[in-house]
């Protein structure tokens, strides 16, 4: 299908030419990030400013360990990213399978009060959903940063459509078999709707990896503190260290895309299937 | 306990059967057994495997939303420990405040900046990557990049590359005699440096759901439109536009309420400055609740305002979007 879009015959040259204008002024900022990481300081604050360094130095990276705890930062974004994501894979596809395969009573009031909640912007509720997390006293823990994060109406959406799709055969046999009905989940059908697992995963290790808003809200603690908002509040005290603060922040990128060159398929499937995130 | 001694006899044990606690006991355990066997089934098991969902979301989504509504009309000092009504005191206090009004007005600039690059820019680029090929494949997983960054490293890279001082871009604009330009300390630029980083950051999804779309447009369509003798822009405007609307209405519908609800890249760059000219409604509402001097009753008014201004943009517009299907 050669013919859809625009075709390139007139337009191809100047298109090609906007196309990468575009990718460059994705790359070149990303590149020279990158790169600033190495640089000294000094080198930083030079003017004419430099974009490949002069000296190569590794003296950032080491100031982030001692200037921004990134050892305690790190530590937490894996506990926060590798806990909300095991269990929202778990809570959010059980009840994707239950929605799509099973009849039961009040399904249709459950599972409105379930799309209800994807109406609902996270920036309007973020006050009282303090307040919970703080009169429960998970403020400033791990329960509190992650327990409110595992269901996600989105993620129920997707694995309720992945479920959909597969044959009644499957669950019968499984079911003559003796199995249980949690092992027919588990074990029979959970296998079957592999990619958007790893969508589900993906996006969700992504998504608060990146989360910014939420534990800026409820781990404020310095002990608490994720890499995206223990770098957030060290960029914004006044004596910031550049250098630092880049190398910092090539630290918080790296795992993103390492994650993405392996898996940028199930990205772009799973933020397309689930609606963008806001 | 008497109804678990050991039983010797059947008149004790007949004797025992009929007593009340006994029987009483004996159904609570049939209807347990029986509880249990019906969430065993394959119905009654949907509600084990909707039960945590539906806590979670309703003690972490629907209880916070009604409380977002009731808190609005009290009085939450910074301790956290009363509350006291005040009926629409708050939603009065919000409409004279100068700054909540700047920060819609903030919010309504960004939105506008925003949301028609995201809708029809993007509209653009994907049709003119939407074709696989290796080049085109090259510049969607180029376009993503940004997608899967952090508000926070892109703020902080961005807010060095447009330094006023020795940042990048400043530099290669003065010298191409440019002048040197104020990106984030300009109180008529700032907001529009906060609207293009946003754009950077989430224009590469845009497009790919665009991309999505018009591959699914049917290609007998194009075959029609050429043997009318349409050219290549006509096939875009006469087939991919008309065939990819829902995917149009659903762009401009999340990407409108994604801008209403802007904070990361303005947190991460200006915080609101200069003198308010960034200062969005979230930003403002985070700030209220958040930071020194906090008062939760008045920043859940302004999040339920935001709310209601989130959900009538919506409402009108899925309205066109099914009239328009008609």
């Amino acid at each position: 299908m050669n013919s859809k879009g625009l075709k390139k015959t007139m337009l191809g040259i100047p298109v090609f030419i906007v196309l990468t204008v575009l990718a460059l002024t994705v790359v070149v900022p990303l590149l020279w990030l990158i790169l600033s990481a190495f640089k000294t300081e000094k080198e930083i604050l030079t003017y004419p400013p430099t974009f490949i360094p002069h000296n190569l130095t590794l003296a950032n990276f080491t100031a982030t360990v001692k200037r921004i705890k990134i050892i305690t930062y790190i530590k937490n974004s894996v506990i926060y990213a590798g806990v909300t994501t095991t269990l929202a894979v778990v809570v959010n596809s059980m009840a994707g399978y239950a929605y799509a395969r099973k009849k039961f009573f009040g399904k249709g009031a459950f599972f409105l009060i379930t799309l209800a909640t994807m109406m609902v912007p996270f920036q309007v509720i973020m006050v009282p959903l303090f307040l919970v997390v703080y009169k429960l006293g998970m403020y400033n823990n791990y329960l509190g940063l992650i327990i409110p994060r595992v269901a996600v109406a989105g993620s129920i959406f997707m694995m309720r459509a992945a479920f959909a799709n597969l044959p009644v055969e499957l669950e019968d046999a499984a079911r003559i078999d003796g199995l249980s009905e949690f092992g027919i989940f588990w074990r029979i059908m959970l296998p079957q709707v592999k990619s958007s697992v790893i969508c589900l995963i993906i996006l969700s290790i992504n998504g608060s990896w990146n989360d910014l808003l939420w534990p800026m809200i409820v781990a404020s603690d310095t002990k608490m503190r994720t890499l995206a908002n223990g770098l957030a509040l060290f960029v914004g005290q006044n004596t910031i260290q550049y250098g630092a603060s880049f190398a910092g922040a090539l630290i918080s990128l790296l795992p993103m895309l390492i994650l993405y060159i392996l898996g940028q398929r199930y990205f772009v499937e799973g933020m397309a299937s689930s609606g963008l995130k806001s | 306990m008497s109804n678990t001694g050991a039983v010797t006899n059947t008149a004790e044990w007949e004797q025992k059967c009929s007593h009340p606690e006994y029987k009483r006991i004996q159904m609570k355990k049939n209807a347990l057994s029986k509880t249990i066997k019906y969430l065993q089934s394959a119905e009654g098991s949907a509600y084990i495997f909707i039960f945590p969902s539906i806590i979670l979301l309703m003690m972490f989504n629907i209880i916070p939303l009604l409380a977002a509504f009731g808190l609005s009309f009290f009085d939450v000092p910074i301790t956290l420990d009363s509350a006291k009504f005040i009926g629409i005191e708050n939603f009065k206090t919000a409409f004279s405040d100068a700054r909540f009004v700047n920060s819609l007005k903030v919010t309504a600039i960004f939105t506008a900046i925003e949301v028609p690059v995201q809708v029809i820019g993007a509209m653009i680029i994907a049709a003119f990557i939407s074709e696989n090929n290796l080049k085109n494949k090259f510049f969607r997983a180029i376009y993503f990049l940004p997608v899967i960054c952090s508000a926070t490293a892109i703020g902080i890279m961005w807010k060095m590359i447009l330094h006023s001082n020795v940042g990048f871009f400043t530099y290669a604009l003065s010298s191409m005699g440019l002048g040197r330009i104020n990106f984030f300390n300009d109180t008529h630029m700032a907001i529009f440096t906060v609207a293009f980083i946003s754009i950077w950051r989430s224009f590469g999804i845009s497009a790919i759901i665009y991309v999505t779309a018009i591959q699914n447009v049917n290609g007998s369509l194009y075959e029609a439109a050429k043997m009318d003798g349409a050219g290549s822009l006509r096939q875009f405007i006469d087939v991919t536009v008309p065939s990819i609307r829902p995917t149009f209405w659903f762009i401009l519908m999340t990407r409108f309420a994604g801008s209403l609800q802007i904070f990361d890249i303005i947190y991460m760059t200006t915080n609101g400055g200069p003198n308010y000219t960034t200062e969005s409604t979230v930003t403002y509402v985070y700030s209220r609740a958040f930071s020194s001097g906090s008062q939760m009753g008045y920043a859940s008014t302004m999040s339920v305002i935001l709310f209601a201004v989130i959900m009538i943009v919506t409402v009108i517009m899925n309205k066109r979007m099914n009239s328009e299907d008609m």
